[in-house]
């Protein structure tokens, strides 16, 4: 039961970090790190669940591996959206965004 | 008696928090995204410590590109990447801390209560991990991995949209 719940304490405190990053930092950038920590964290969760309670359960590896697309999605369209933000206003500042609202 | 699994598990967990709390401590960009990468190859290792294999092996190869090219944007959009201006970029800092805090100390409360019922011992070993990973890809979960394809198809076109430059689009 201890490896268990090592591996989600570890889960935990960086899911913690990831979600302090996500919402103090005001770079798209330093935001898009912190959502990656957040599914790093998740990812860990998911694969303790495999190894110590369902090892036979393969779905769960293949969540893991939703989990990989999902991180690596949010990486490309985020920073597709960085460069489109940093043409039309030289920043990738968040703060300096307040003109995309309606 | 503590086991090599759990002081593997411990230390490369702390490497992992280690430097995921470095990403948001350095005023450096291009530390940042070392560190965040370190944290994610920290992350692979766990995987391998608890015998998953192959997504450990993905995990390292895939972070390690992602978080090379993350470097990358950030010295092309950082005033500062090398952090020497010692620039705060930072908000709500208390609202941040006090928001991480609570929803950890829930989701902790919530796996101390949980009865997570008995610990498997033996699992698969890695050749058999792939073959019984590989049947449900082609078996079970096809769809899902058919639309996480058709999905990755769709954020590719969408990110080449949105990036491409405005002067383009209205020529």
């Amino acid at each position: 039961m201890e490896l268990l719940l090592t591996a989600l304490a570890i889960g935990l405190v960086l899911f913690g970090i990831g979600l302090y990053g996500a919402l103090s930092q005001t770079n798209l950038v330093m935001i898009m790190m912190g959502i990656e920590l957040m599914l790093g964290a998740a990812m860990i969760n998911l694969v303790a669940f495999w190894r110590y309670l369902h090892p036979e359960s393969f779905s769960i590896q293949m969540f893991v591996l939703v989990a990989m697309t999902v991180m690596a999605l949010e990486g490309a369209v985020g920073f597709a959206i960085a460069t489109q933000r940093f043409r039309t206003s030289g920043t990738v500042e968040m703060e300096e965004s307040a003109d995309l609202k309606g | 008696m503590i086991s090599i699994q759990l002081l593997l598990l411990i230390v490369l967990g702390l490497v992992a928090i280690w430097f995921g709390w470095r990403v948001f401590m350095t005023s450096s960009m291009v530390r940042s995204a070392l560190s965040l990468m370190a944290s994610m190859i920290a992350i692979g290792g766990l995987f391998l410590v608890m015998e998953a294999e192959f997504l450990g092996v993905l995990q390292i190869m895939m972070m390690g590109t992602e978080m090379s090219i993350m470097a990358i944007f950030m010295m092309m959009y950082m005033m500062d990447p090398g952090g020497l201006g010692e620039m705060d970029m930072s908000h709500q800092k208390n609202l941040s801390i006090t928001g991480a805090v609570i929803i950890s100390l829930l989701i902790g409360g919530a796996t101390l209560i949980i009865d997570w019922g008995p610990i498997a011992v033996n699992i698969p070993g890695p050749h058999e991990q792939n073959r019984l990973l590989g049947l449900e890809i082609l078996e079970r979960s096809m769809m899902i991995f058919e639309t996480a394809g058709f999905t990755i198809l769709t954020g590719m076109i969408a990110a080449i949209a949105v990036a491409l430059s405005v002067k383009n689009k209205r020529n």
